[in-house]
């Protein structure tokens, strides 16, 4: 042990300073990685802006991006660009962002890799409220929609986001221990019954009300507008502004409840910031576009694999991560059946299902599920 | 000083360990012994904050039912009989986490290089960039310990000494692992810092204790230094093992040797 110790003496290890970094030591890996993935969503971004059925170009979409003498573009190009596209990018990139980092959360606060609002029935609740205010709006949920007006539908998907986490956490959770098993089969059996409720609703429904709810349940950003980036947008910016406060808390939760209590984290506070934040950033982004999937489990399990679990650097790795990709899997629904488009939640589940399949495969050895 | 007045704890409709009392002093290694299911882990969980209890607890003064976990954090560092990790973490990322509470007492510049200190302190020199859930279950255990190190480096803090609980630190180490985890341990109680150890090698226990806790059926038996302790009649009464006591003649440390065994 002395031997050891006096191999590699501190001072000598100081006296080099930050130009030597210690084995195991991710950070800056991690940092590189955010850098590159900062960058790569705002080529994404630019590109985005240029592709879709119409063909105002490339170079409308960097002029538009400028700040400045607008006037270069066409009337056209401008009205496609700003009011139809740029809404819809924006919102894309926050869902995407939300969608990847409620799924990291979610990991790092039931211990599982798995763990994901889509999977395990989070959105599904989220969806229940949606649809809920959709068809009811008119009749009994009146003085719902009285009352929050223009934020009725996301506050509605973020109670029933948060009720349906609560009910999850309650089932799957004994003394800090999350059974995978119990927390996949309760999530099934919570998909399920808000499906059967969102059934009975689409009965309900009449054909105008029935036509959002298509839409909404295959999943879409095409009905994004300013107006819904008003009203989902402050539910995810906040989410998205919490989360890095979070990664302490979820550093810690990876040693087990009893030890992150005794590295000083106060754990049941931290749980319940914890599960409004995930509530809120599923809620919100479902209430715009319906289930997009595997996004939350796809994302944040590459970057693992690539800069580790560190909560301090997966967050935001996965919002930049998250937004690239929604945006590219937009992109594609936009133009793979132009000038028609492809629900989105279609091309993320088509991408994501076959990734989680391959997760699962390679925990089996790992894990007992 | 801690010090445990009266302590009961009650899990469900069962008294787990009733009236405890004894103090731990700082700069000294406090080893708490007894059969299975004596009440040893429940005592040092409340101990740790982690249960509710009747009676007093308080570290340095201060009643551990006024502390909040930051607070506490800052007093001691506690170290699990075993953790298991559902995420891919290096293990230098693991003992880094012992820096969580920002309290470690090391001086800035020095902090940032405690993890790799304190891996060669538990004799894991070279391990940081290994896989945690690639280790050894004894390999595992000591970089929980490198962990826990990292939270309290320095025994005193503000003139306040700081404590470690260890829950059966040694259980899954072999012999010269087991020797090197006491001496650290032995260490941080004669830099100011008190011990609390769970212990089921009486062994180990007589060399290093300075005070026995000997629990029985939930109540404390006696406490004491181990040659007071650790007597045929008590380890016969306590564990229902007649064994033979043998004492070094040079050092009067006591030694159980199985093979005295009356079966």
């Amino acid at each position: 042990m002395s031997e050891s110790a006096l191999m590699r003496p501190a001072a000598l290890r100081s006296e080099q300073g930050g130009s030597t970094r210690a084995e195991g030591d991710r950070s800056f890996l991690a940092r590189l990685v955010i850098a590159a993935l900062a960058f790569a969503l705002l080529v994404t971004i630019v590109f985005s802006l240029a592709a879709g059925a119409s063909d105002a170009s490339l170079v409308s979409a960097i002029t538009a991006l400028l700040p400045g003498d607008s006037d270069v573009l066409s009337l056209r190009d401008s009205i496609i660009i700003y009011d139809i596209r740029l809404p819809r990018i924006v919102l894309g990139a926050l869902i995407g962002a939300s969608l990847a980092v409620s799924g990291a959360v979610m990991q790092g606060l039931f211990r599982n890799p798995l763990a994901d609002p889509g999977i395990v029935g989070v959105s599904a609740g989220a969806g229940l409220g949606a649809v809920s205010v959709i068809v009811l709006g008119g009749t009994i949920l009146a003085p719902f929609i009285a009352i929050f007006s223009f934020y009725a539908l996301p506050v509605a998907a973020f109670f029933g986001a948060l009720v349906f986490t609560l009910i999850l956490y309650a089932v799957a959770t004994r003394r800090g221990q999350t059974s995978i098993a119990t927390m996949l089969l309760a999530g099934i059996a919570l998909g399920a019954m808000a499906l059967a409720y969102i059934g009975l609703l689409t009965f309900l429904a009449d054909d105008r009300q029935l036509r959002d709810l298509t839409f909404w349940t295959l999943g879409s950003l095409a009905g994004s507008n300013w107006p819904k980036m008003a009203a989902a947008g402050p539910f995810i910016v906040s989410a998205l502004a919490i989360s890095p406060f979070l990664a302490r808390g979820l550093n810690g939760l990876a040693l087990g409840e009893a030890s992150a209590s005794h590295l000083g984290i106060p754990v049941q506070r931290f749980k319940r910031i914890a599960i409004v934040v995930v509530a809120a950033a599923t809620g919100a982004s479902v209430a715009v576009s319906g289930g997009i999937g595997f996004v939350g489990v796809v994302v944040p399990h590459l970057l693992r694999l690539i800069i580790g679990p560190d909560h301090r650097y997966l967050l935001p790795a996965s919002a930049l991560l998250g937004a690239s990709l929604l945006l590219l899997a937009d992109a594609v629904s936009r133009t793979i059946v132009a000038p028609s488009e492809l629900p989105i939640g279609i091309v993320t589940a088509a991408v994501g299902a076959p990734v989680f399949l391959w997760i699962l495969l390679r925990r089996r050895g790992i894990v007992d599920l | 000083m801690i010090s445990v007045s009266n302590v009961s704890v009650i899990l469900g409709r069962k008294t787990i360990i009733k009236d405890v009392s004894f103090n731990a002093q700082a700069g000294e290694m406090t080893v708490i012994v007894g059969p299975n299911g004596s009440g040893k882990t429940t005592l040092m969980r409340a101990l740790s904050g982690d249960l509710p209890f009747a009676g007093k607890i308080t570290i340095n003064g201060h009643s551990l039912s006024h502390l909040k976990p930051w607070q506490m954090a800052a007093m001691r560092a506690i170290l699990p009989q075993s953790t298991s990790l559902s995420f891919p973490f290096t293990v230098r990322e693991i003992v880094r986490l012992g820096l969580t509470s920002g309290r470690s007492g090391a001086a800035p510049h020095v902090a940032a290089d405690l993890p790799d200190e304190a891996l060669a302190l538990v004799d894991l020199a070279g391990f940081g960039g290994r896989f945690y859930q690639e280790l050894s279950g004894g390999e595992q255990q000591r970089v929980q310990l490198a962990r826990v190190l990292c939270q309290v480096w320095q025994p005193v803090l503000d003139d306040q000494p700081r404590f470690l609980f260890l829950d059966e630190p040694v259980s899954s180490l072999d012999i010269k692992h087991q020797l090197i985890i006491m001496q650290i341990a032995r260490a941080f109680a004669t830099r100011g810092g008190g011990v609390i150890a769970i212990l089921h090698d009486l062994n180990l226990t007589s060399m290093y204790a300075d005070r026995v806790v000997v629990m029985h059926g939930g109540r404390v038996d006696c406490v004491g230094t181990a040659q007071e302790v650790l007597t045929d009649d008590r380890i016969l009464r306590v564990y229902e093992c007649a064994l033979k006591v043998g004492a070094l003649p040079s050092r009067q440390v006591p030694f159980i040797l199985p093979q005295s065994a009356v079966m």
